[in-house]
């Protein structure tokens, strides 16, 4: 006898719970197995929404889901994020910045660029080089054009996004067209089984909601996981310090102004600035490390930063704690979101891994409980080697930084804060460039391509004494190639993108066709 | 610059237009938008697609005269060389606009337009008159208001089509690849036309709506008109070799 697994109950109604109820849904929609869905929203809690970038996974799993991306766009203020934009963090001078674009160099497949670049071309910046999506960003141009497909692009993007509206905009998805069962009701209590499973979750206005797996995306209260499960945090404030947010709303002055086309990361005393541009505001926020300034001081830098328009505003204060579970999945009971673990927002990588847990979790959704223990293994591996790996490259933009203004920046290049793991590449890549075979697991998140960016942005350099190692002489000629071609696609998308402002009113208006 | 202005009897009772100059100032263009009523007629030489505005990204339907910006392989400098010219193309210089004041269709005029004769001009004796002296429409002007009448409602009718076409999701890129004898190679995006294998699959519902809304017929000249791309590629290489 086994037992199937057919009702899936999610608990929390934030970008983790829909993003979840919404993968589940739309893959089991017509499925005659009934797989139902049930998503348990707080009446008294509200959701955290501070979370704002996407990567460009955020288009499939909006495709995934059968949503139109003009509706998306329209009901979540949503812009497009061209990559992000670091200052200030190699020596905090005025000129000082780099990106983290979102396409691969230039015939990344064909030749070893960064050697060649380094030896003939590093007066220019190595993602201008290239890439040609930096100067896009620098001029505030968006991706595509109104007659791009909907989903399709002309240089790679993902979106900025109203964190509130995005939930409210895909609980109406997921209840009115998947089929999603909402609930209005705050968990009171577990009800266990011998196993340790949750048989029910108590609540006390709907009585016992039963389920055969149960979601937790109860944000940091990690309430099934953590408090109900007993699942240990596994603290990593030691590799990675920021312990505190300051977040604060930023209204532009007019209907007009443009829009960033990327996030903007600016390295402070003791952490850094988020900068992100919506429609009708820029959400701009401080995270730092409490044990290297005051709140008192990082109030001051924010609103340095953000200027006279947040004089009358107040800002809000966000504790966090950089680490994970040391389990995501235990029993029926799987964490997705700030309940499996939080990292600072360096990388947007907080919104993915719901992306990416939510797809496992839809792809591989055990048929019955005897297998789930198997599943759960595997869920378990794989996330526990991506959140080790965004932690070896959030901390890889820190390592590298010349500043010094504060203990902040130094106690960050302490080998003894940097994971093995990072510290061995880190020895590799003196002597060579950051390749695909360094990252060879099929659950990567980061690709050699995105090493680097930050690398070379940062200004690190191969010894020069073994250039020669990786600089094929037959490949100068393609690398060369490479880069007139990247500098002919610059001059071609300045020509005809429009501004990011521009497209985002047109998509208002008139929006995107499907084909 | 453009300088529109509503046609007025008393101000342009003397103004010609010269309809050679009509004809030449289309003959720079590469595309016009057509409506469904001169889909029989287009289709006799030219491709009948789709493609999208570019300033809005709206899906509108075209022909083709030339497989690139500025082509026209129907105009050989001097005179067309074609059975049928759009409907677009013959209205110019005039337009329908809307008047100010009630909010009415008036007939306007695009004054910088090279086909505009006035009255000082040498020209003078040829190009056709608006209106007679005696201040009644000339039969010029009267063809003019119906090729802009039928335009008018050509163009809701069309867009109607479209709208039909996309629910049914009838619409696909078009992948051009184009190959000339001088052994240039070329892609053409940004067309779209009728989706065959998706017509074969139309449910019987949709397939009598597109019938009760004579959008059947279309949907064939579109197809068969397809055919003459290989028209502009021939043209194109006997135009490449008189060079």
């Amino acid at each position: 006898m086994s037992t199937p697994v057919k009702s899936i109950v999610i608990v929390g109604g934030g970008t983790a719970g829909w993003i979840t109820a919404g993968r589940i849904a739309a893959k089991y929609k017509a499925n005659p197995a009934n797989i139902s869905v049930t998503l348990i929203e707080s009446l008294t809690i509200n959701i955290i929404g501070v979370g704002e970038g996407t990567w460009p996974t955020m288009r499939n799993t909006l495709i995934k889901m059968g949503i139109s991306e003009t509706d998306f766009m329209r009901a979540c203020d949503a812009t497009f994020k061209q990559g992000a934009k670091f200052a200030k963090w190699v020596d905090g001078t005025p000129n000082d910045f780099y990106y983290h674009p979102l396409m691969l160099p230039q015939g990344f497949s064909k030749v070893d660029l960064p050697p060649h670049w380094q030896a003939k071309f590093s007066h220019q910046s190595f993602s201008d080089a290239v890439c040609f999506q930096e100067q896009l960003c620098e001029k505030g141009l968006a991706p595509k054009l109104i007659t791009t497909p909907e989903y399709a692009s002309i240089a790679n993007y993902a979106y900025h996004l109203d964190a509130v509206k995005f939930a409210e905009f895909l609980k109406n998805h997921c209840t009115k067209n998947l089929g999603v069962r909402h609930l209005l009701a705050d968990v009171t209590g577990v009800i266990s089984k011998e196993n340790g499973d949750i048989s029910a979750l108590s609540t006390a206005t709907l009585g016992n909601i039963s389920g055969d797996l149960f979601v937790d995306c109860t944000g940091m209260s990690s309430l099934l996981l953590g408090k109900h499960l007993q699942v240990p945090f596994v603290d990593k404030s030691d590799v990675l310090f920021i312990d505190t947010a300051l977040a604060v709303q930023l209204p532009y002055a007019d209907d007009e102004s443009p829009i960033a086309s990327h996030t903007i990361s600016t390295a402070q005393e003791a952490g850094w600035i988020w900068d992100i541009g919506l429609i009708r505001r820029r959400g701009i926020g401080y995270v730092y490390s409490s044990r290297h300034t005051t709140h008192e001081q990082a109030e001051i830098a924010l609103r340095k930063y953000a200027g006279s328009a947040v004089d009358n505003l107040a800002t809000r204060k966000i504790p966090i704690s950089a680490g994970h579970r040391k389990l995501f999945w235990k029993n029926n009971c799987v964490a997705v979101g700030l309940s499996a673990g939080f990292l600072e927002p360096l990388e947007a990588s907080a919104i993915v891994l719901v992306e990416l847990s939510a797809e496992m979790i839809a792809e591989q959704l055990p048929a019955c409980r005897e297998v789930m223990d198997i599943t759960a293994k595997r869920f378990n591996e794989t996330f526990l080697y991506r959140w080790d790996r965004i932690i070896d490259f959030l901390k890889l933009h820190y390592i590298l930084s010349k500043r010094s203004d504060n203990k902040f920046w130094v106690d960050n290049r302490n080998p003894q804060t940097i994971p093995e793991s990072l510290q061995e590449l880190m020895q590799v890549w003196r002597y060579r460039s950051p390749k695909n075979c360094d990252f060879t697991s099929n659950n990567e998140v980061f690709p050699a391509a995105s090493y680097q960016y930050v690398l070379y942005g940062m200004g690190f350099k191969m010894d020069s004494a073994y250039l020669d190692h990786s600089r094929a002489p037959t490949d100068e000629a393609l690398a060369m190639e490479q880069i007139n071609l990247n500098s002919n696609a610059i001059k071609n998308a300045l020509a005809k993108l429009p501004t990011n402002r521009e497209l985002i009113n047109k998509i208002h208006k008139y929006g995107f066709a499907k084909i | 610059m453009t300088t529109l202005v509503a046609l007025n009897s008393k101000k342009h009772h003397l103004l010609k237009i010269d309809t050679g100059e009509v004809e030449s100032q289309g003959g720079h263009l590469h595309m016009v938008p057509v409506v469904l009523t001169e889909f029989a007629k287009l289709s006799l030489q030219y491709p009948i697609v789709v493609t999208k505005n570019q300033d809005n990204g709206r899906f509108t339907c075209v022909t083709l005269f030339g497989l690139e910006k500025g082509e026209n392989l129907f105009f050989n400098g001097n005179e067309w060389n074609s059975i049928y010219l759009p409907l677009q193309i013959r209205r110019q210089p005039f337009f329908l606009g809307k008047s100010e004041e009630d909010d009415k269709r008036v007939i306007c005029i695009d004054m910088s337009h090279a086909s505009i004769i006035n009255e000082n001009s040498m020209l003078k004796e040829n190009g056709k008159k608006l209106f007679n002296a005696d201040g009644s429409e000339t039969q010029y002007l009267a063809d003019l208001k119906n090729i802009l009448a039928e335009l008018s409602e050509g163009e809701n009718t069309t867009q109607l089509f479209i709208q039909e076409l996309l629910s049914m999701n009838l619409l696909q890129p078009m992948q051009l690849q184009i190959a000339l004898e001088n052994e240039q190679s070329f892609r053409v995006d940004g067309l779209y036309t009728i989706n065959e294998q998706a017509l074969t699959k139309v449910t019987s519902e949709n397939l009598i709506s597109l019938h009760h809304k004579n959008f059947l017929h279309p949907i064939y000249i579109m197809l068969t008109s397809i055919g003459h791309i290989y028209g502009l590629i021939d043209k194109k290489n006997k135009r490449n070799r008189n060079v």
